[in-house]
């Protein structure tokens, strides 16, 4: 085929350089902490998208992975010592158990009645959380003993080194994610968003399939939970298993492109953007501004796109692909 | 652990119940006629509830007494809601309608916040201290007319739906829309009745406990949810089942309350919403 | 010809509220053949696919499948074993091209997405849609979408091919080609059960024919048979012929 260097090859991948390069251009750690918390979202959006997107079930209880992954970890830290690589990957797992209860019992119900479960069951797990303060502190919160810089501690002396961690976490996820849509479960899932009846009589076990998409979400979901909290070192029920993060969560994905892999990415840099520019602007000088201007701006975005914003995402990066030149290798 | 204890825990709950039917009464309205799933019920019992406490304050209103006021004021706003927000979104994906009701719910709550800051208020009528004492149960007089207040307005809901000529229409227009035009009802007039009543009713609810109940901006995430699990346990689109079922939940709540500790009350609301979902999905009122 | 039918329904019933839909329904479909279900409107053919695919859970009686018992299993469970259902209202993913609908049907015995692909271009030459391969099923002609939904369904690699009034509302010419395309499946090895108004095209293609009504059998056996039976004539009373 020779080396043909198309743009929808080469973009992703000047994007990813200058990604990488990009934390020796911000002039202060500041910066690369807003990137780094991009890159923390566009992972759980991309994660969130899912089963939230592809499997278009809308979850607004994410959070609940979030805070067991952190939590499972934390403790298992301070409990054990054992090094957060190994506890990031329980953290997961831990979220993913959790996943298999909640699917059974919110699966049963569609639409916006599935998103009310999953913020009633995340909201349980929070009170449970801060009812049992003898095993996870409660309203207090959990602290990852600071041991400076111990890499093998998941504890960097910069923000450069969990800058990248954070990158590469959402690259992975972009990864899996467009490994999932282009495999059998994203077809499957996409065809039970179309018509589950019709997709049932085809031979897709519809509960199967979104059992799976929810496992994947939450494993991943539960890994970002306990990089942050390797990265904030606190931990509290109202951070961690807020319904505030849920939403936001979800809103990663809604405005970036739900059901698009790299939808989360751009929503995650919207957001971030726009909830620092807020903070900025208002100085934190009044409670309750930001968020206020927050949600007028999500009713505003939806009554001017019902069917949401993911169309003109799409479509402006396609017409970038075709307008930039491809190189040729060598000729066949 | 004796059985008094019980029995006036299982009265409160009942008590309660009567708040919880108002306000998944008002959510069944919106979703029976209008399809649209209200997350911001509870914002609007907020709402009702500060009405009835700046009445207080400027004004000295009895909170009972200011249920004339602010019934008409967040009907008003319902219709206000359902004409500029819910109308563009009746036909748009789930989507859009869910994070249309999130969207109005935050910001509605931070609102709040910001108007009228985070600070706990209390309203404090003369009677609200009262107590009625029988054979070792004790019940706060608030609470027996905060109840005794819902069930003349369920009562009143029901007449209206029942025997009112547009009653009829509203309840028609929730089973057949299209039939409904055919035979001259205008289904976009029903739309803003229904809306208007669903947020009355949560502000009425609001209005009957604040002699009972600290208002601040958040205090309605608790009512959505509760109000949710009965509308869920009681079928969706069932007023019936939604009373009976706020029955359930108010006296599950109160007993879970007394078992397990005032922190794990929604817990254990939000243990009937898995029971419900594992043994009958379709609720009580619901075919199998 | 084997001894043991293909699929065998067996005393099936299914209540609906006040409505006996079924009642003491039986009947075989043996391997290879085409057999044609008719019967007037509310006669009980849609819910007996219903209840064979699994959509609905029969009161009583049992389906049989290559002598497996299939009762009550759910869709996806009867579709993993070898029957595949088109529906009266097509239900089409209308938002997905063509060839992605009938790629999710072939993903199930071709679960590498690339071998499905080229499964389901070979499905879409066979019933002719390979034209319209990249259009989104949404904007398909009627004829085209029913085309689709037997697409979808053969994706699946069924032993066994429901069809649900394929035909309803076809002019002249796409019935004959329905007709061609229904008997070229028999020749590929696949065995067909139509339900059917268009009382031409299923005297045609059928070898058997069932005939129910209100929930019951009246009649079975060969077009010529039922055609001359006087409780199918009575049961039809006063219904000509639907123009096909």
């Amino acid at each position: 085929m020779g080396g043909m260097l198309t743009p929808g090859r080469y973009l992703p991948a000047v994007c990813l350089l200058f990604l990488v390069v990009l934390p020796r251009l911000l002039p202060n750690p500041f910066y690369v902490h807003i990137a780094i918390m991009m890159a923390v979202f566009a992972a759980l959006g991309g994660a969130w998208n899912i089963i939230g997107g592809y499997g278009g079930q809308l979850s607004l209880g994410h959070a609940a992975f979030f805070g067991t992954g952190a939590y499972a970890s934390t403790l298992l830290v301070n409990a054990y010592g054992i090094s957060p690589w190994i506890t990031l990957w329980i953290g997961g797992l831990a979220a993913l158990a959790l996943s298999i209860p909640v699917g059974i019992i919110c699966f049963r119900l569609q639409g916006a009645y599935f998103a009310i479960a999953t913020i009633g069951l995340a909201e349980a797990l929070r009170l449970l959380v801060l009812h049992f303060r003898e095993i996870t502190n409660g309203a207090q919160g959990l602290t990852v003993p600071f041991k400076g810089d111990a890499p093998w501690h998941f504890q960097f002396g910069s923000k450069l080194p969990y800058y990248y961690l954070a990158l590469a976490m959402a690259v992975a996820v972009v990864l899996i994610v467009r490994r999932m849509e282009r495999g059998r479960l994203g077809h499957y899932l996409v065809a039970i968003g179309q018509n589950q009846d019709a997709a049932e009589a085809l031979g897709i076990n519809s509960s199967r399939a979104k059992a799976k998409a929810l496992a994947l979400s939450a494993f991943l979901t539960g890994v970002a939970g306990v990089f942050y909290a390797q990265y904030t070192y606190v931990i509290h029920p109202d951070s961690v298993f807020s319904l505030g993060l849920s939403i936001q969560i979800a809103l990663v994905a809604i405005v970036g492109g739900v059901g698009t892999t790299l939808g989360p990415v751009l929503g995650a840099v919207i957001l971030e953007f726009f909830i620092q520019f807020t903070q900025i602007a208002f100085a934190g000088q009044y409670p309750g501004l930001e968020l206020m201007v927050y949600g007028g701006l999500l009713v505003a975005v939806i009554l001017w796109r019902p069917r949401g914003v993911i169309p003109w995402f799409a479509r402006l990066y396609e017409g970038l692909v075709a307008r930039l030149p491809a190189a040729r290798g060598a000729q066949a | 652990m004796d059985l008094t204890t019980i029995l006036q825990a299982t009265l409160t709950g009942i008590l309660m119940a009567g708040i919880y039917a108002l306000v998944a009464v008002g959510l069944t309205l919106i979703f029976g006629v209008v399809r649209i799933v209200n997350f911001a019920q509870g914002e609007f019992v907020m709402l009702g509830m500060y009405v009835a406490f700046w009445l207080w304050k400027l004004w000295r209103i009895d909170p009972y007494l200011s249920l004339l006021i602010t019934m008409p004021l967040l009907f008003l706003f319902g219709v206000l809601v359902q004409h500029f927000l819910f109308r563009p979104i009746l036909h748009a994906p789930d989507l859009a309608q869910i994070f249309m009701t999130v969207g109005l719910s935050v910001v509605l709550m931070n609102a709040a916040l910001f108007f009228f800051t985070a600070d706990f208020r209390s309203v404090k009528p003369v009677y609200s201290e009262w107590t009625l004492r029988y054979l070792g149960i004790t019940l706060g007089v608030p609470r027996l007319f905060a109840f005794l207040g819902a069930l003349i307005l369920a009562g009143l809901l029901a007449l209206f739906l029942l025997k009112t000529d547009l009653g009829k229409a509203l309840r028609a227009v929730a089973q057949d829309r299209e039939v409904c035009m055919l035979l001259g009802i205008n289904p976009e007039r029903m739309y803003l009745l229904a809306v208007g009543l669903g947020t009355a009713l949560a502000g009425a609810a609001g209005c009957l406990i604040v002699p009972f109940f600290y208002v601040f901006p958040t205090v309605g995430v608790v009512f959505v949810l509760v109000a949710f699990v009965v509308v869920i346990l009681g079928t969706l689109g069932s007023i019936q089942g939604a009373l009976l079922a706020a029955l359930v939940v108010g006296v599950a709540e109160s007993l879970g309350i007394l078992f397990a500790g005032a922190d794990l009350g929604l817990v254990v609301v939000f243990g009937i919403l898995v029971a419900t979902l594992i043994l009958k999905p379709a609720g009580l009122m619901g075919a199998q | 010809m084997t001894a043991l039918p293909l699929l065998e329904v067996e005393g099936l019933a299914k209540r609906f509220g006040g409505v006996q839909a079924v009642l003491d329904l039986s009947f075989q479909v043996r391997e290879g053949e085409i057999l044609g279900i008719i019967g007037p409107n509310g006669s009980g053919k849609t819910t007996t696919f219903n209840l064979i695919t699994g959509v609905y859970r029969p009161d009583r009686g049992r389906v049989r499948f290559a002598g497996h018992d299939i009762t009550a299993h759910r869709s996806y469970e009867v579709c993993g074993r070898g029957i595949c259902r088109t529906f009266q209202i097509a239900k089409p993913f209308r938002d997905l091209t063509v060839l992605r609908n009938v790629l999710i049907g072939t993903l199930l015995r071709h679960p590498d997405p690339v071998a499905a692909e080229i499964r389901a271009h070979e499905i879409l030459k066979t019933v002719g849609l390979e034209g319209r391969a990249r259009m989104v099923a949404g904007s398909l002609t009627t004829i085209d979408q029913r085309r689709l939904e037997v697409a979808r369904a053969l994706g699946t690699g069924p032993r066994l091919l429901l069809l649900d009034e394929t035909m309803a509302g076809l002019t002249p010419t796409e019935t004959e080609e329905a007709i061609r395309l229904i008997a070229s499946l028999r020749s590929q090895g696949l065995t067909v059960v139509v339900v059917e108004h268009v009382m031409r095209a299923i005297m045609s293609l059928s070898d058997r024919i069932v005939v129910l009504d209100q929930g019951t059998k009246i009649a079975d056996g060969t077009p010529a048979e039922i055609s001359s039976d006087p409780r199918v004539i009575q049961a039809y009373l006063g219904v000509e012929y639907r123009r096909a």
